[in-house]
């Protein structure tokens, strides 16, 4: 189970996260929702430890970490229990997708370069991109891109993914792809944290859906919980916004 | 006096003895050069506390001063600095053994980091975070992340102002007959110290670095095509 207590997080003055409190149970799937500016990618770098929180407690099984006191080894450990799928894809540029999903197993997990190599395309064949093994990203489309990127964090059997807007970068008829993808993956029992607009995708596959607004989170629950009955105001004018054809089928 | 055209080929010949040392000044002066900038562009990228300030003096020196006052700086002050420090401590050795190479080598050196620190800082700028990110999100640490992803990008981008770099150094280390150092260009004086035909022995001088500058940038266009293999979808 991950378990986010009280994580802050001020840029100077500014505070983009406010004491935010979340528990992932295993192999849920949670989808957090919000309006641009409401701190969802700085939650999500929070718990990649890609920004360091301001104060709070990231606990993923038995590990506990404390941000204030974090050490070079927690955070390392933190890092290895959990892999980032990114808006840019952020593929490494200079390697092919094969060397991109066996970077990590071979420098971070010390495999072997046969096991590695093995594990990998297995990988790649699962995102199916078994024919584009030697493909540098910038031969790839987006949608293929960011299947690598899902290899890639699979790879390292972390605990929990964190996607921040997958899709959102991608043309429209490549959306399709991807989701396909993480909709497999959460079939599988993979544990993630998925930053999306994509409502469609979040009614079919969330467990858990969270609203956030203003670095709060403001309403959490259920998919129909969230999305057909929303107690909080804030939430039903964002929903009403996001989804204009709620409006008809209420 | 009329143009000696056989004599530009002797004195071509001739002055091919001291290549070696002319190259021998532009790899060492390049290669410390190349270790310096790395170690000065990571110090001011990361404004490393207390070593920042000293490497942003350090460039901006050298940088405001001829690389010719670097070499004359350190051929009369290097001298009194390992003299007196000999004295005070008791050492047997004394300046005097440094052979006159050593000193160019030192000056170019020091020449050359802080024009190599720009090339390698701007290589290093021009790798997008989102790299460096992706590789600490797969729990690579930063020396990790720097050695297997950031550097080789940064290189690839670095290459065409490193090569400028080498051919600044070769075409920069003629200035080492000051210190009686004899590379191409001096040489190129002796051999018509003789006869007077500076001329000719100059032009063949500059032939010959016009074929060594030809060599440097035949090698970049190949090694760039071999590590830019990964542009080859030319996107961004
Ligand atoms: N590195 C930073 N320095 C200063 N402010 C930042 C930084 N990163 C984010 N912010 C601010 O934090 C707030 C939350 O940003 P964040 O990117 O987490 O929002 P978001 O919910 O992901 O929005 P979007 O839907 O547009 O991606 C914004 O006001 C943003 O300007
Ligand atoms: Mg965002």
């Amino acid at each position: 189970m991950i378990k986010l207590e009280h994580i802050s997080k001020s840029f100077g003055r500014h505070q983009v996260l406010n004491n935010i409190d979340l528990k992932v149970s295993k192999g849920e799937v949670v989808v957090i929702l919000g309006p641009s500016g409401s701190g969802k990618t700085t939650l999500l770098r929070c718990v990649n430890y890609l920004e360091k929180p301001s104060g709070g407690e990231i606990s993923i099984g038995e590990f506990k970490l404390d941000c204030r006191h974090a050490r070079k080894k927690d955070i390392h450990q933190l890092r290895q229990k959990t892999a980032m799928v990114f808006q840019q894809y952020n593929l490494f540029r200079h390697k092919t997708a094969l060397e991109n999903v066996m970077e990590g197993l071979l420098i971070v997990k010390k495999l072997p370069k046969e096991a590695a190599r093995e594990k990998s395309i297995a990988l790649l064949e699962k995102v199916g991109l078994g024919a584009k093994l030697d493909a540098y990203p910038s031969q790839l489309s987006g949608g293929q891109q960011q299947r690598v990127g899902i290899a890639r964090a699979l790879a390292l059997e972390p605990e929990v993914i964190l996607f921040d807007e997958p899709t959102s970068a991608l043309d429209p008829e490549l959306v399709g792809e991807v989701l396909e993808v993480i909709r497999k993956i959460a079939k599988e029992g993979i544990t993630m944290i998925v930053v999306t607009h994509e409502m469609g995708f979040a009614r079919d596959v969330a467990n858990h859906v969270v609203f956030m607004d203003g670095g709060v989170i403001v309403e959490e629950g259920t998919p129909s919980e969230v999305f057909n009955h929303p107690r909080e105001e804030r939430t039903k004018q964002f929903l009403k916004r996001i989804t204009p054809e709620l409006n008809y089928s209420i | 006096m009329k143009l000696d055209p056989s004599f530009i080929w002797t004195a071509f010949v001739q002055i091919l003895s001291a290549i070696p040392t002319t190259l021998y000044i532009t790899v060492v002066s390049v290669l410390a050069g190349f270790v310096i900038g790395i170690v000065v562009a990571l110090i001011r990228i990361y404004r490393t506390p207390g070593l920042y300030p000293l490497a942003v003096g350090y460039v901006t020196f050298i940088r405001g001063t001829p690389m010719l006052t670097h070499l004359l700086l350190i051929y009369f002050g290097l001298p009194m600095i390992i003299d007196g420090l000999a004295v005070q401590f008791g050492w047997s050795f004394r300046s005097v053994s440094i052979p006159m190479i050593g000193f160019a080598y030192i000056a170019f050196s020091i020449t050359a980091g802080a024009y190599m620190s720009e090339v390698v800082r701007s290589g290093l700028l021009a790798v997008d975070r989102g790299q460096i990110e992706a590789a600490h999100s797969i729990g690579m640490s930063t020396p990790q992340a720097l050695r297997r992803i950031v550097f080789p990008q940064a290189l690839a981008a670095s290459l065409p102002n490193l090569s400028n770099s080498v051919i600044g150094m070769l075409h920069g280390s003629t200035l080492a007959f000051t210190v009686s150092v004899v590379d191409i260009n001096a040489q190129a004086q002796i051999v018509a110290s003789t006869n007077w035909k500076f001329f000719e022995a100059y032009l063949a001088a500059a032939l010959i670095f016009w074929g060594l500058t030809f060599l440097i940038e035949r090698a970049t266009a190949l090694i760039e095509k071999r590590i830019n293999l990964y542009n080859r979808g030319g996107v961004a």
